[in-house]
Formats: C-alpha cells, sequence, structure tokens
C-alpha cells in the first residue's frame, strides 16, 4: 500500500509540473500581447499611418517603413512562391519517389530553419556588393529565399494530400500530368497552398535580420527599388535602441502593427487551412 | 494455361491480352493471362478480393505507369498494336480507353467543366458547339434532366450516385473506344446502382466495356462474357450464362456457389 | 442519345483524328516543359544552398587567410588593430542558447504532455493553436519586450537576488556575480527560451500524439498512473522525435538574431559572469556589419556567419534525421 501511495503522490507532482508549465508558457503569451498593446496602443493614432518617420525627439510615424515593409515582403513573396510552387510540385508529383527530391526535401528542411542573418549576409555578398550599394530589390531577395522554404513545405505536404483516385481519374481522361497537376491537384490543394503563401508571409513580414544589411534603412519615403528602403523591423530595431523617447514610443506602436498583422495572417490561414482539409 | 477458354467462335476482338504478367515490384500479382475483348460487348470480370481483376484493368489503360516498381510484361492487344510498347503515347491510349472508378472522383470544378475540361483540352471548339457536347454527354450518362439548371454548380454537390454517372458522362465527352469500369456500384446506393446498371446496357452499343466487379448478380445482369479470376490468374472465360450455369472449372463453381471468396 | 454522339464523331472522324493528334503533340510538349520547369525549381532549392555556403566562403577568405585556425580560438576582437577572434562570439552564442534549452526543454515537454494527455478536450484545439502562434510572434518583438520590460524587471528584482543567494557558493558565486546590469547573458538566454519554447512544445506535441492509443490502453490494463504511462511508454516511444524537436528548437536558438542583438549587451568579450554582457555571432553581425569599414572587417564578420551556419547546419541536420527516423516508425 506504501508502494501505490508513492506512486500516487509522484504521479500528483509530476502531473501538477505539468499544468504549472502550460500555465507559465501561455503566459507568456499573454504577458507579451499585454504589454504590446499597453506601450503599443498609446502612441497609436492615424499620424503614424500617414507622416514619415521623424528626426529624434520630434513627432511623426512610420508610413514610409510600413510602406517599404509592404512592397518589399509583397515582392519577396512574388519571387519566392513560383519557385517554392514549383519545387514542391516537383517533389510530390514528378519526382515522387527519387533520390533528387529525398535530398531536396532534406535541405529544404535545413532552410527552413536556416538563421536568417546568414540569408541576410549570402544575398549581401551575391547583390549588394555586386551592386554597390544596399537597394530595396536586394531586401526583397533577402526575402524571396525565406519565402521559399515554407512554400516548398506546404506545396508538398498539400499536393500528397489530393488523394490518388482524382489523380488517376484526370489520368484516365488522357490528360497529360502537366494539365492532372494544374488543373486538378491544385485545384484541389488550393486551401493548402493558400495558407502556405500566407505563413510564408507572416514569417517574412516580421524578418529583420536579414534586411538590416540588404535594404538597410531609409529615413525617407522611397519607392526606388533601387536605393536603401525602410521597413517596419529595422525601423524598430533603430528606434527602440536609440535613447529618445519618442523614437522609442514609435518603436512599439511598430511592434504592436507587426505582430498583429502576423497574428491575424497566422489565424487567417489557420482557419482557411481546416476549412480546406475538412473538405 | 488457357484451361479456361471455351469461346470458340470468331466475334471481333477489340482488345486482346496475351501472356500478360504483371508485377508489384518484385510480386508476381498476374500470371500468365489470356483474354480477349470482343468489341461492343461486356465483359465482366469477377473473383474474390486480391484476385488481381483490378490490377487487370490498371493494365489496359496502363493506369499502373503513374506509380514506380509496377510493370506489365506480355502482350496487350488493342487493335492489333500492343500498347505495353515503351513508344505507346499513354495519354492517347487513356483518350482510347476511358475508365470509371470505384468511388465517384468529381474534379474540384463545376459540373459543366467537368465535362468541358477534357473535350477543350482535345479540341478548339466554339462555345455553342461545346455546350453541345457537353449535353449531349449529360444526355448520354442520362443524368442530364437532373443537373441542366445547374451546370455551374459544384461537381461535388451532386449525390453519390449522380457524382458516378457525372464521371460516365466525363468518360464519354471525349469519345473513347473501350471503357473500363472499377467496381462503379460498390459506394452507390441500390437505386443509383439500377441507373448505372442500366446505362452500362445502353453504352455498348457504341463502345467495348470492361467493368470488374464483386457482385455477381451484377456481372450477372450487365454483361455478355464473364472472366473468373483467382489468385492473379484468369481461371475461365466464357459467355456469361455458360459461366453461371454450367462452370468447367471447379474453382470457378465453388465460387459461383458461395463455397469461397 | 449516345447515338447522335457517336453519329456526328463519325462525320468529323478524319477531322477530330487530325485534330487529337495535334492535341497530343501539344501535350507533350506541355508535360515536358512543366516537368522541366518544376524539376529547375527543386535543384534550385539546392542551388540556394549551394549559393548560401559558397558566398560565405568566398566573402571568409581574407579573414581565414589573415587568421586562419587562430580565428576559432582567439577572443581579440579589435577593429582599430583589425585583429579578429571569433572565441567570445562562439562562446556567447553556446551559452545562451545553453541557457535557453535549460529552461525551454523540461518546461516545453511539459506543455507538450499537457497538451496530448492531460488537457480537457475542449481547451486542446485553443491552448495548441496559442503555443503555435506564439511561436510565430517575430522575433524583434521578443527583442523589444526584452529590452524595455524583461531586463529591468531582471535587473530590479531577479538578479539581486541571485547574486545574494549564490555569493557564498565556490563556482556559483563567480558565474552569477554583480552589478546587475538588467541586459548579459542570463536575459538573453531567458528571452531566447521564452522564444524557443512554443517549438518545443508544438513538436512535442505533434510528437506525443503519433503514439498508438492501444498501448496507452494497455499501460492503463495493467494499472499504470497517467505519469507512469507517460514516463515509460509515451516518451520512450517518443524520444527521437523529442530529441528531433529539441534540436530544432537549438537551431532557432543559436542563429536567433534579433531577440538577442536588443538584450546581450554587445561586448567583444568573454564575460566571466552570466550577469555580465557579451555577444553572440548574429548579435555581432547584426551590430557592426553595416558600420565595418576595412575589408578585413567585413570579411571577419562573414566568417562568423559561416561558422554559424555550419554549426546550425549540423544541429538542423541531426534534428530532421531524428524527425524522420520518428516517421518511418510511425509509417
Amino acid at each position: 500500500m506504501a508502494v501505490y501511495t508513492s506512486r500516487r503522490r509522484s504521479n500528483a507532482i509530476w502531473l501538477s509540473l505539468c499544468y504549472a508549465s502550460a500555465a507559465f508558457g501561455l503566459g507568456w503569451l499573454v504577458i507579451i500581447l499585454a504589454t504590446l498593446l499597453w506601450r503599443g496602443a498609446g502612441g497609436l493614432s492615424l499620424a503614424v499611418f500617414t507622416q514619415m518617420t521623424p528626426p529624434p525627439d520630434q513627432s511623426g510615424g512610420l508610413l514610409n517603413a510600413i510602406a517599404g515593409s509592404l512592397i518589399m515582403t509583397g515582392l519577396g513573396v512574388a519571387i519566392g512562391t513560383p519557385l517554392g510552387v514549383f519545387a514542391g510540385t516537383y517533389m510530390a508529383e514528378y519526382g515522387r519517389h527519387t533520390k533528387l527530391t529525398f535530398v531536396v526535401r532534406f535541405i529544404n528542411d535545413i532552410l527552413l530553419s536556416a538563421p536568417s542573418i546568414v540569408i541576410g549576409l549570402f544575398v549581401y555578398e551575391v547583390m549588394v556588393t555586386r551592386m554597390g550599394h544596399f537597394s530595396g530589390i536586394a531586401g526583397a531577395v533577402a526575402l524571396a529565399v525565406i519565402v521559399v522554404p515554407v512554400v516548398v513545405r506546404t506545396t508538398e505536404d498539400m499536393l500528397l494530400l489530393v488523394p490518388a483516385p482524382l489523380r488517376e481519374a484526370a489520368s484516365a481522361l488522357g490528360l497529360p500530368r502537366s494539365t492532372v497537376i494544374r488543373k486538378v491537384a491544385y485545384r484541389a490543394a488550393r486551401a493548402g497552398l493558400i495558407t502556405g503563401v500566407l505563413l510564408a508571409v507572416a514569417r517574412v513580414s516580421g524578418e529583420t535580420a536579414p534586411l538590416l544589411f540588404t535594404a538597410l534603412n531609409n529615413q525617407f519615403f522611397s519607392t526606388d527599388l533601387n536605393a536603401p528602403m525602410a521597413s517596419l523591423p529595422a525601423i524598430i530595431f533603430q528606434f527602440a535602441m536609440s535613447p529618445y523617447k519618442a523614437w522609442q514610443s514609435l518603436a512599439w506602436s511598430g511592434a504592436l502593427i507587426i505582430t498583429f498583422a502576423v497574428l491575424a495572417l497566422s489565424i487567417f490561414a489557420r482557419v482557411l487551412g481546416s476549412k480546406g482539409s475538412s473538405r | 494455361m488457357t484451361s479456361g477458354v471455351t469461346v470458340k467462335n470468331e466475334l471481333p476482338t477489340k482488345i486482346a491480352v496475351n501472356n500478360l504478367q504483371f508485377f508489384y515490384g518484385d510480386q508476381l500479382a498476374l500470371r500468365n493471362v489470356n483474354l480477349p475483348l470482343y468489341t461492343n460487348k461486356v465483359t465482366a470480370l469477377i473473383g474474390p478480393s486480391g484476385c488481381g481483376k483490378s490490377t487487370f484493368l490498371r493494365v489496359l489503360n496502363r493506369m499502373y505507369d503513374l506509380y514506380p516498381h509496377q510493370r506489365a510484361e506480355g502482350e496487350v492487344l488493342l487493335d492489333g498494336r500492343n500498347i505495353l510498347d515503351p513508344q505507346q503515347d499513354l495519354n492517347l491510349l487513356r483518350a482510347r480507353v476511358g475508365m470509371v472508378f470505384q468511388k465517384p472522383t468529381p474534379f474540384p470544378m463545376s459540373i459543366y467543366d467537368n465535362i468541358a475540361f477534357g473535350i477543350r483540352l482535345y479540341e478548339k471548339l466554339p462555345k455553342s458547339e461545346l455546350d453541345g457536347r457537353v449535353e449531349t454527354a449529360l444526355r448520354g450518362a442520362g443524368i442530364w434532366d437532373e443537373v441542366q439548371g445547374k451546370l455551374h454548380a459544384s461537381g461535388l454537390s451532386l449525390s453519390g450516385g449522380q457524382q458516378q454517372r457525372l464521371c460516365i458522362a466525363r468518360t464519354v465527352a471525349i469519345h473513347p473506344e473501350v471503357i473500363l469500369f472499377d467496381e462503379p456500384c460498390s459506394a452507390l446506393d441500390p437505386i443509383s446502382t439500377a441507373k448505372v446498371e442500366e446505362l452500362i446496357d445502353e453504352l455498348k452499343e457504341n463502345y467495348t466495356i470492361a467493368i470488374v466487379t464483386h457482385n455477381m448478380q451484377q456481372a450477372a445482369r450487365v454483361s455478355e462474357y464473364a472472366a473468373f479470376m483467382y489468385l492473379g490468374e484468369l481461371v475461365e472465360f466464357a459467355t456469361t450464362t455458360q459461366l453461371f450455369t454450367l462452370p468447367e472449372n471447379p474453382r470457378t463453381q465453388n465460387y459461383i456457389t458461395g463455397r469461397f471468396g | 442519345m449516345a447515338d447522335i454522339a457517336v453519329e456526328s464523331g463519325r462525320v468529323a472522324y478524319k477531322d477530330a483524328a487530325a485534330r487529337r493528334a495535334r492535341a497530343l503533340r501539344a501535350f507533350r510538349f506541355r508535360n515536358g516543359s512543366f516537368h522541366g520547369l518544376t524539376l529547375t525549381a527543386a535543384v534550385a532549392v539546392l542551388v540556394i544552398l549551394g549559393g548560401v555556403i559558397l558566398s560565405l566562403i568566398e566573402g571568409s577568405l581574407p579573414a581565414i587567410r589573415a587568421f586562419g585556425f587562430g580565428f576559432l580560438y582567439t577572443s581579440v576582437w579589435n577593429p582599430v588593430t583589425d585583429q579578429y577572434g571569433a572565441l567570445a562570439a562562439i562562446y556567447g552564442t553556446l551559452v545562451t542558447s545553453a541557457i535557453a534549452m535549460f529552461f525551454a526543454v523540461p518546461i516545453g515537454i511539459g506543455i507538450g504532455i499537457f497538451l496530448s494527455e492531460l488537457c480537457p478536450e475542449i481547451l486542446r484545439r485553443p491552448i495548441g493553436i496559442a503555443v503555435e502562434l506564439l511561436a510565430g510572434i517575430p522575433s524583434i518583438i521578443y527583442g523589444i519586450w526584452g529590452l524595455f520590460v524583461f531586463a529591468p524587471f531582471l535587473q530590479r528584482h531577479i538578479q539581486p537576488a541571485l547574486i545574494a543567494a549564490f555569493a557564498k557558493v565556490p563556482v556559483l558565486a563567480s558565474l552569477f556575480a554583480g552589478p546587475p546590469y538588467g541586459i548579459g547573458m542570463l536575459t538573453a538566454g531567458v528571452i531566447l527560451a521564452i522564444m524557443v519554447l512554443p517549438f518545443v512544445a508544438a513538436i512535442s506535441r505533434d510528437v506525443f500524439a503519433t503514439v498508438p492509443a492501444v498501448l496507452k490502453e494497455a499501460g492503463r490494463g495493467i494499472g499504470c498512473t497517467t505519469w507512469e504511462v507517460v514516463r515509460h511508454i509515451v516518451m520512450p516511444y517518443a524520444r527521437a522525435g523529442v530529441v528531433g524537436g529539441i534540436m530544432l528548437g537549438l537551431g532557432r536558438a543559436l542563429g536567433e538574431t534579433m531577440a538577442v542583438t536588443f538584450v546581450i549587451g554587445n561586448a567583444d568579450v568573454i564575460p566571466h559572469s552570466l550577469l555580465a554582457p557579451g555577444t553572440t555571432i548574429s548579435a555581432a553581425i547584426a551590430n557592426e556589419f553595416t558600420e565595418a569599414v576595412g575589408d578585413l572587417y567585413t570579411s571577419a564578420l562573414i566568417e562568423l556567419g559561416l561558422i554559424l551556419f555550419v554549426i546550425t547546419f549540423f544541429v538542423l541536420a541531426i534534428a530532421r534525421f531524428m524527425l524522420m527516423r520518428l516517421e518511418r516508425n510511425v509509417g
């Protein structure tokens, strides 16, 4: 009986530790979001979205940073998505059982978690040094390199979920493999593919490290892809590390904007993804 | 080897299968099968599950080519030409030899597009002509009356039986010569089953048909010729009447009288 | 009705045959080019990885030539005299990641167990999603939060207590020697832990979910408590996957830039106390790269990046290998 009591005691202790760790982990989410709201909402006003980043200790907004982020994220996703979708298509369709697919999958999974700052260095080496200056396009390319593995992964996973009979039925009509893939498999996996792209957008819209020495930063509004371009994360970095109160407050507002944009995107992607898979 | 073949009359043969062997990797799934499919006749393939009847069907349009490590040896002559030839254009083959699957497989698009999709890829037709072809195909599959008001609804919105007839219409629309049915009714209710069987009966006017079925009554109802397969071998091939009333092989007899399978 | 189809088919038979032949030729071309396109894209993924490695090596060459292997074990980092060694940054990277894993692994696994075995059914999905969302928050948010909220909190409340508590203990006294700066190695490690936690938790949960229900029921059947089922059935079964998840989290921690750069203090030295400022590879690159003047300085920073990439490459490769082993068991 004594054994049983001690077993029950250890059960109770360990399980309460598990409960405690769950409470602890979720506690951080609440604390971080609460702080963000608390510090960021105060400075949030229309000016944040309509005015340029100010000189130290003056009021202003984040318009150039928001615009830069949108441009580079959009361009990065536009470059990275087709590449990722096609590579994922090869892996799930034409090359499903080949050695190449096995290798690409392995390498892709590594790129998926590779340090983003290294991606920044890579693009610095191949673009910035050759062009001779920092530029928005280099920033977009760096983001595209981060988009690719995310999209490759989801594309392959989603195409593998397309039921084999559907593919066979299309082939049985005498349709070539390319038509089967583009007109039937892509359609059947559409929700999942869009989810993948949204997740990629969410992932890169908060990326800072790869932009620091590709797009650099810019205190002024610029849509010139050949010139340095501001981005929300880079501005947050610069302003938060500064000693100026007004800049710090703007950094918090920027952080709030990014976080909620990313959370909204991920939630939307998830809803879309679960709708797609339940059908 | 071909002990089972007792049909001696000289009907025109659409597909002649000679010494067919089929492998999943190293595993032999079909052993030395010889079987004719007569032009404009319905041939039923029966046998217990795993006997190779579906595998046999999937050789006739080389569906197995989609998967690695599956291969066929021997001869399958479609109008006298061996389709197992590596030079065979698979898309052409599959346009000539259509297939309807066990589970209905409507494509994730509208009813109209499900049909028009295949046609459009082969032929550039003006809209009115395309509409006509779609209608003819849907009528041919006996589903026109049920869907004519909602051609632009999703193919997935139809009932199981309607979906299956939509798939048949889709197959018919690209004018094949042979249609393969792989247990087309096993996922359907009795009323839908009756409709599909009726349809098969009409289709044989214009097409050569092979049907794999679990259901012996169904084989008896729809087919003129029947083949009994067991453990990857063709045991007996005869007219349906003969196979069901006077089987020559004791194994056929055992299966038909329900002693195994 | 079917007659009509065939009749019209026969009238136009020759025509249709020609059209079909043309369509089939087009099919072959289209399929061939699409196949080629996707194959090229797949190969491009390999090219990207190759490009990353090659460009980093190319960029590091001047530093490699100047310092050789000494770069790896010297800690001088002096832009004025153009003398560079990576040891301080490597040390900082390893120590902050170790601190992060020290906290994140047990807590992450605990959350995984909670989600897969203990959590009431209705809460399982929302809490699971919350954990995944936590994993999606950009790292710069952790950084800014760490700098403005967490570091001052540590400085005021935790660090003085640590310094006092370990003052008399031989080894720990130097590890936790004052003064309480707020920012420093410990703070960076803890922020990393918070950041890595959701990764470890989400993967542990996924891995625990692969344990077949019958196994757990069998354990119950011989009278095991919930904890005993977890300890003796779930954990051993899922071990490879959990290790994979931990390595994946470690890969994140090693390469993380923004969460660390805000709070590490950016001192290019090997600090003796965990409470003192230090640096990590990624923080050094982020802070100094754009201001680096001179080819050797830039090259030394790129070589730091190369070292980071090599380390994370192996960690992530091990992670994938472990996860693949689990998948094979399940599949």
